[in-house]
């Protein structure tokens, strides 16, 4: 047993855990600069993660994978982590209590996706599931005084429950039928066993319906738009793209290496929800009025393009969903950072009120017209190069139907990200008075734009890691 | 350093490229310094650029073979891998140093002419971005890059044509220009589709070896690759000026002087030419093709020559000027001579971007009025212009020792040579004859300009003129040393001069054929005497000279009445199509498009109704997806064709 | 192949009809004279006082939430109490890790005051 290979979360644990103690002994108005002791934490370890590709080793006797597919994810789900912290500075502060806890229960929940994305065992699944989860039930909730924030915070705390409820329900019952929680086993006993059983078909749309809870695909992303927009922003941002990622990385390892047999059924079940998810997060999108809600089916509509990568069930799906993973790290944190930072200005989230945006901040305007337009996928931003690898990856496969209603719906997608920087461009403010973003939240702006902009110019470096992490899980 | 140039010559447009962003993103509010970093950045492109040519020169002819390449993956897929990078080659070494220093000393030039400004930053930060895009150009090693940069360039040329966007004649040019040499990288753009759809590679190292022997790797017949050839060929023909297309070059004069000197002179202009020489191999498999390439160059060339001879402003006969020498490189290309091309691109951004500074510091001087007709006895005002433009004309009219002397002799020669050669020979016969009338022509014209510019009495008083600040003198005297002595590097007499390095396929020692020489010459030479006769002796009237030939004047001042066609054109053809389709667009295709979008709406506000807020609902769907689901899963026969129809079975 | 879980949807038919049966023929059956009296909420045979709505005091939830932890970590140590000597050094180290881990916590609610009666 090689502890040395589980430093990542050794070192994330005890992140937290001093940053908790820390906090105890400085007095409360201080431990605001405790953010900042987070975010140089986290970029240390995600600095040192790069060390850990091409282990490709397992710990606890098969329970623990460490292998470029994990560690990818984990470098994707510190870059989200840290961009998070550094850009919460101001919006943290204004909440005004318990700041230490706010980022410690960030960092917790980043440990609970990292070991979700590494686990090869159910039960190791599980507890990576809920420590993440439960750390988001305390941060969504975490504005005590806010009604939103509060109703979200139950509304995500009962469905997610139910949800990991279904989820576990799924486990046992493969776990009753194979007779084992590791994950490679289960396709051993799975092909022992010949036909597919009845009580396996209902497992496997269980685990469908429990991942399909976290990365909000329809039918089961009826929490994400009230959740999305109660919960504090900061807290918001990493829920979609944290805890999304995360949950694909499980879900991807369960189905591509327990279920590989039957791809042909979850395919299908996949396929179908790909597309609801594709056309109903669009179309509701369409009419929204408040950017977070706006954004909440935005990124429900991006779960189901990254779908699409799942589908393929090899290793060119698998490299597409984790570029476009990555790359929707820096586009939803750079929009989520211009709502947090604006909020925490004018302290609205309402579209109508971003008008003029670009004569009071053009930093804030650029950053959200660039970070829309990737998710749109217009071509010289990331975006467009992330789709161009999903949709490639499924069109080979049959799966035309479903590319052609991606295409379309992201045309669709195009009016309602471009209206936002209509009233941004076009329309004149109300109130003129100048837009401050602080130090830390600028370096976010820029950082996000930069890359989304290099990587829709440059793809390769990022690719390169991305193919490194799906060859890792096909060998 | 020269290994150091050589292996990082990536360098060489990066450096504009940050300078761009410094000036752009920091430093605008410092024009001072932000011509600091402008010039700073392409000194030292330009020392690389010159360690560079002179590690290709010392390597013999060992990188006309094997170039040296290094290249990026820039986006890879299955079947389709694109790269980045930069191809070392005698052509690009040289394109390199030349496109550097004009831009270099344009830059100079500009901290005098741009004196004063109010976006003098701006401009140099359009400089800086031009100096990247076209140096990025010129090191492409495939075609795809070439026409990333090619853009890029064409971008940089709107910008600053429409520099002075206050004013309404250059937007009117800048958006002309952008249109027209649109329409030509439009055939481009499809030629280089068509190029990877067949070869699956536009890496030009490998479209090289290929396309000799395209039967063995596609099924293109000779006419399908000669139709390529032709629509690539319909971008450098926008890009360079090239008969029909010419028509916004003329008018580009609008930008800045300064900027008519390096894009509109000496680089973006024969980016076209340089693209004819790099796919040189592609014309050259298919006749067809090269003649083509040589009928429309030799056609230009002449063509615009007749306009040039009538023009009265200094810019406008400059830019037909240029159109016409584009047209003589395409001649050569289309002879079959990459290094008459070449050469003459090479020889010509010298002469060529020194006269459009002379000009610039004529128009600075007579506070920019631009009829030459005003102007008159500028040569005691300004004798370092007069003097370095009378080594421009000299050198464009080809008078031996000067640089132009030897490039277009060479032309004449492969031309010549051509006409020899097995296919077409009537044709290249013809096209010789027109290209020694073009010599003389522009021979003509030029000194007529020359004499009525600084020859006999001011003929308007009320202008002050005064000779060129420092900073504008200094590009003239670099450029004009050029002008008379760029041209002994492809000298016949020298034993591996520029043909040694440029060329494509074995190495000829240029021969010398007196015959041309001698004709050439001597029509240059009566032609300027012809010239002084009229314009700077007076002794026949111009007036009464145009009043005689009055038709064919009025032809020539008129451009031939090309902008006037395409403006009818548009007016009535293009216009009532567009009005036809404007019907079409409006009632049907918006309807569609209306109703989609109308109905996208309808149905988001319906499914937006589903969200009630309420917990309780939510928990019904969740629990009533998973059970739908299961009844999908349970009842579908994994068999049946339900599974295919939703795809998954190959 | 669905034979063996008929069952299932036999009982859930069942499970519907038998309830709608016996209440409906209650329903039907049951005579009707409502009084003020009847109508009242039934507690233990007692009036009923005041509200539902009450508010319990926050401290409670806090010990409980304190003690749970510190249950949970009896839980564990009983049966490595049991096993600690075939178990080895490791596992020592590894319990008081999770003590520690959990002292921490214990010190974070002491210090945040969940243990004052206020």
């Amino acid at each position: 047993m090689d502890l040395s290979l589980l430093t990542i979360e050794i070192a994330t644990v005890l992140l937290a855990i001093g940053v908790l103690v820390i906090g105890l002994l400085i007095p409360r108005e201080q431990r605001f600069g405790l953010g900042y002791l987070v975010t140089i934490g986290l970029a240390i370890i995600l600095f040192v993660s790069f060390g850990y590709y091409g282990i490709n080793a397992t710990a606890f006797e098969g329970m623990y994978y460490v292998d470029d597919f994990s560690i990818f994810f984990k470098q994707l789900i510190l870059v989200a982590a840290v961009l998070v912290t550094l850009a919460a500075t101001l919006y943290v502060k204004k909440m005004g209590t318990n700041y230490g806890e706010f980022f410690v229960m960030t960092v917790f929940a980043a440990l609970g996706m990292m070991v979700l994305s590494s686990a090869g065992e159910f039960i190791t699944l599980y507890l990576g599931l809920e420590t993440m989860t439960i750390s988001f039930y305390i941060l969504t909730g975490f504005k005590k005084n806010d009604s939103k924030s509060a109703e979200a915070g139950i509304k995500y705390l009962i469905l997610g429950a139910m949800s990991s409820g279904i989820l576990l329900y799924g486990l046992s019952l493969v776990y009753g039928m194979t007779g084992t929680t590791v994950i490679s086993e289960v396709a051993v006993k799975l092909a022992e066993m010949g036909s597919l059983s009845p009580a396996m078909v209902v497992g496997m749309v269980f685990l469908v319906a429990g991942f399909g809870f976290k990365i909000s695909a329809v039918p089961f992303q009826m929490w994400s738009p009230d959740v999305y927009e109660g919960a504090p922003t900061p807290v918001t941002a990493f829920l979609a793209v944290g805890s999304k990622a995360a949950a694909f990385a499980a879900l991807i390892r369960v189905f591509m290496i327990a279920f590989p047999d039957y791809s042909l059924q979850w395919k299908m079940l996949f396929a179908a929800l790909a597309a609801l998810t594709i056309i109903i997060g669009n179309l509701v999108a369409i009419p929204q009025t408040n950017i977070k809600r706006m954004l909440a089916y935005s990124s429900i509509a991006q779960a189901g393009y990254i779908m699409t990568g799942v589908i393929a069930a090899n290793a060119a799906g698998v490299r597409g969903v984790a570029f476009y993973g990555m790359l929707y790290v820096f586009a939803t944190i750079g929009a989520f950072t211009v709502v947090m930072n604006f909020s925490a200005n004018t302290g609205s989230d309402e579209i109508r009120d971003y008008a003029g945006l670009a004569r009071r901040s053009p930093l804030l305007a650029a950053v959200l017209t660039v970070c829309l337009l990737s998710m749109a996928g217009i071509p010289p931003l990331a975006g467009f190069a992330g789709k161009f690898y999903l949709f490639s990856s499924i069109v080979d496969q049959g799966y035309l139907w479903l590319v052609i209603i991606g295409l379309l719906m992201s045309m669709a997608s195009v009016y309602y990200y471009l209206s936002v920087a209509k009233v941004m461009y076009m329309a004149d403010p109300v109130d003129d008075s100048p837009i401050v973003v602080p130090a830390g939240a600028k370096a976010v702006l820029l950082i996000t734009m930069i890359v989304t902009v290099f990587l829709g110019v440059y793809p390769q470096p990022l690719s390169v890691l991305a193919n490194l992490a799906a060859n890792s899980l096909f060998f | 350093m020269i290994d150091f140039a050589l292996h990082n010559a990536w360098l060489i447009p990066l450096l504009p490229a940050i300078a761009f962003l410094l000036i752009f993103l920091v430093f605008r509010p410092l024009p001072k310094v932000s011509a600091f970093i402008g010039i700073t950045a392409i000194f030292l492109s330009f020392v690389l650029a010159v360690h560079v040519g002179i590690g290709v020169i010392q390597a013999g002819d060992q990188f006309v073979e094997h170039p040296l390449k290094q290249v990026v993956t820039w986006f890879e897929m299955s079947g389709l891998k694109i790269e980045m990078g930069v191809q070392i080659d005698p052509t690009s070494a040289m394109m390199l140093f030349m496109v550097s220093l004009v831009a270099l000393m344009v830059n100079i030039y500009s901290l005098g002419y741009m004196h004063g400004d109010q976006a003098f930053s701006r401009f140099y930060a359009f400089l800086a971005l031009f100096a990247m895009s076209m140096l990025g150009l010129v090191i492409a090693p495939n075609l795809l890059q070439m026409f990333v940069f090619w853009e890029l360039v064409g971008l940089c040329s709107y910008l600053l044509i429409g520099f002075w966007w206050h004013k309404y004649s250059a937007r009117e040019a800048a958006k002309k220009a952008f249109i027209t040499t649109r329409t030509g990288d439009f055939g481009l753009l499809l030629g280089i589709l068509l190029l990877q759809i067949n070869f699956g590679t536009l890496d030009l190292m490998t479209l090289g070896e290929m396309i000799p022997n395209f039967q063995e790797y596609t099924n293109l017949s000779v006419g399908g690759l000669t139709a390529i050839a032709a629509i690539l060929f319909l971008g450098p023909i926008g890009k360079s000026g090239q008969f029909p297309l010419h028509v916004w070059l003329p008018d580009a004069m609008e930008g800045p002087t300064p900027v008519s000197a390096l894009i509109h002179a000496a680089t973006m202009v024969v980016a076209g030419v340089y693209l004819v020489g790099r796919s040189l191999i592609l014309f050259q498999t298919v006749p067809g093709a090269m003649a083509f390439v040589a009928f429309m160059g030799g056609f230009t060339a002449l063509f615009a020559a007749t306009i040039a001879i009538t023009q009265t402003e200094m810019k406008k006969i400059l830019a037909y000027s240029t159109v016409s020498q584009l047209g003589y490189m395409m001649l050569a290309l289309g002879a079959g001579s990459l290094t008459g091309g070449m050469f003459h691109l090479f020889t010509h951004a010298f002469f060529k971007s020194l006269m459009f500074l002379g000009a610039g510091s004529v128009l600075h001087a007579m506070n920019n009025d631009a009829d030459i007709w005003k102007y008159g006895g500028l040569k005691k005002k300004m004798p370092i212009t007069y003097w370095t433009f009378l080594i421009g004309c000299l050198a464009i009219a080809g008078i031996f020792p000067f640089a132009g002397f030897f490039s277009k002799d060479e032309i004449l020669l492969v031309v010549k040579e051509a006409s020899h050669g097995a296919q077409f020979a009537g044709l290249y016969t013809l096209l010789f004859w027109m290209a020694t009338i073009t010599a003389a022509l522009t021979a003509f014209y030029m000194f007529r300009m020359f004499f009525i510019c600084f020859h006999g009495e001011p003929r308007d008083k009320s202008f002050h003129p005064h000779e060129a600040p420092f900073s504008m003198a200094f590009p003239l005297v670099v450029l004009s040393i050029f002008s008379i002595f760029g041209g002994f590097i492809g000298a016949p007499w020298v034993e591996h001069g520029f043909g040694y390095y440029v060329r494509l396929g074995e190495y000829h020692h240029p021969s010398v054929d007196w015959a041309i020489i001698i004709v050439s010459t001597i029509l240059a030479l009566g032609s300027i005497f012809l010239a002084y006769w009229i314009y700077g002796k007076k002794a026949v009237s111009h007036e009464a000279l145009a009043q005689k030939f009055a038709p064919l004047y009025k032809i020539s001042f008129n451009k031939y009445y090309i902008d006037e066609i395409y403006l009818w054109l548009i007016h009535n053809v293009l216009d009532g199509l567009g009005r036809a389709l404007w019907w079409f667009d409006i009632t049907v295709v918006d309807g569609i498009i209306n109703g989609i979008g109308n109905a996208a709406k309808i149905l988001g506000s319906i499914l937006r109704r589903v969200q009630t807020g309420k917990l309780q609902h939510y928990a019904l769907v969740l629990f009533a997806g998973v059970v739908i689901l299961v009844l999908i899963m349970s009842f579908a026969d994994t068999s049946s064709a339900s599974l295919s129809l939703l795809g998954g079975v190959r | 192949m669905l034979t063996e879980y008929s069952g299932i949807p036999i009982i859930i038919v069942w499970a519907i009809v038998f309830p709608a049966l016996i209440l409906g023929a209650s329903k039907l059956f049951h005579p009707k004279n409502p009084t003020p009296v009847k109508l009242q909420t039934y507690e233990c045979g007692l009036e009923t006082q005041g509200d539902t709505w009450v508010q319990f005091k926050i401290s409670y939830f806090m010990y409980a939430l304190v003690f749970v932890a510190f249950d949970v970590e009896t839980v564990f140590l009983y049966p490595w109490a049991i096993k600690f000597q075939s178990l080895g050094l490791f596992a020592i180290v590894e319990m008081f890790v999770f003590i520690a881990i959990l002292l921490v916590g214990f010190w974070y609610a002491w210090k945040e005051g969940a243990l004052e009666w206020m």
